[in-house]
């Protein structure tokens, strides 16, 4: 191979590793490394020397090494493998949206049954959970007719058991979201 | 790299070798500071400069990219300069940041040597003078 064309090659596969700079960036380090280069080849042959462009090339190492290098401080840390960026990205919306809806979710879940304690407490006849089509459906109700008192399946103890399970899914809540919050 | 191979040298002979890649890559930034003391080089005179002591020669793939990053943090400050009608050069010279760095790693080298050399010169029996030991 022609001594330009070798060179040619080993400066355009050091700009395809160098893509992750910006354009600008990356042509400097190209132009510098090109300066050097043909700077020696022209110091070899006025000393009489024929230029050896391998040799010189051997000097900079592997193109992806060297570029490898200059790129290093764009991925600092533990480098992760190669199209792993997007997968953490992922990842990060996933945690980001799990939190909210979480929050949401846990929050107002709570805020319901403390509610629904509340209400017990103001209407009792209002209020309640009932066993319907013969106890295939549960049915926690705020009613302007209520059904027969006697047919509801909690009476007063719904207050200190929605209580109780909407405190301990508020402080579940937030147990939780600070987990999610360290792992966002 | 392949008469490594052919060739593999005492275990003694590596150990010495991969040591004295260590202190050279440990104090290679140490190295093109002081190279650049009230000197403004490209990057083949500070090559050459720097292969012209056995310790200190390093390869264009190690140079480029430690200029590159020296400049990034401040430590340099880099100029095209066009020489006549010579392609252009880029310049490298200390910052002020990179002069304070200089003095600051000069005196932590000065302070080992100084340490290393002390010990060196004093081997037992004999306590040292200093502590006693």
């Amino acid at each position: 191979m022609d001594q330009r064309q070798m060179i040619n090659q080993y400066l355009n596969t050091l700009q395809r590793y160098l893509a992750r700079l910006s354009p600008a960036e990356a042509t400097e380090v190209i132009q510098e490394i090109e300066s050097h280069i043909f700077d020696l080849i022209e110091q070899h042959q006025a000393n009489g020397q024929t230029a050896d462009a391998a040799a010189i090339l051997q000097g900079f190492g592997e193109p992806r090494q060297l570029a490898a290098q200059y790129v290093a401080h764009l991925t600092t840390g533990a480098p992760p493998p190669r199209g792993f960026k997007a997968i953490v990205q992922v990842k990060k919306t996933v945690s980001a949206a799990l939190y909210y809806s979480m929050a949401v979710f846990g929050f107002l879940t709570s805020a319901c049954l403390l509610f629904l304690a509340g209400a017990k407490a103001l209407t009792p006849d209002a209020v309640g959970v009932w066993a319907m089509a013969e106890g295939n459906s549960l049915t926690i109700a705020f009613l302007a007719e209520p059904f027969p008192p006697e047919q509801e399946l909690l009476g007063m103890t719904l207050i200190p058991l929605a209580t109780g399970l909407g405190l301990a899914l508020f402080w579940l809540t937030q147990r939780i979201l600070r987990v999610l919050k360290q792992l966002m | 790299m392949s008469t490594d191979k052919q060739d593999p040298a005492a275990p003694e002979e590596q150990l010495e070798q991969k040591w004295e890649i260590q202190l050279r890559k440990g104090t290679l930034e140490l190295v093109i500071l002081a190279a650049l003391q009230q000197r403004t080089l490209y990057g083949l005179e500070l090559l050459k400069l720097l292969q012209t002591f056995p310790s200190t020669a390093i390869t264009e793939g190690t140079l480029y990219p430690l200029l590159d990053r020296l400049k990034r943090e401040l430590l340099l400050d880099a100029q095209w300069v066009q020489e006549g009608d010579i392609r252009p050069r880029k310049y490298y010279r200390l910052t002020v940041q990179g002069q304070q760095k200089l003095q600051q790693l000069t005196r932590v080298w000065r302070q080992s040597v100084q340490d290393i050399e002390y010990l060196l010169a004093h081997p037992g029996p004999d306590p040292m003078p200093a502590t006693g030991v």
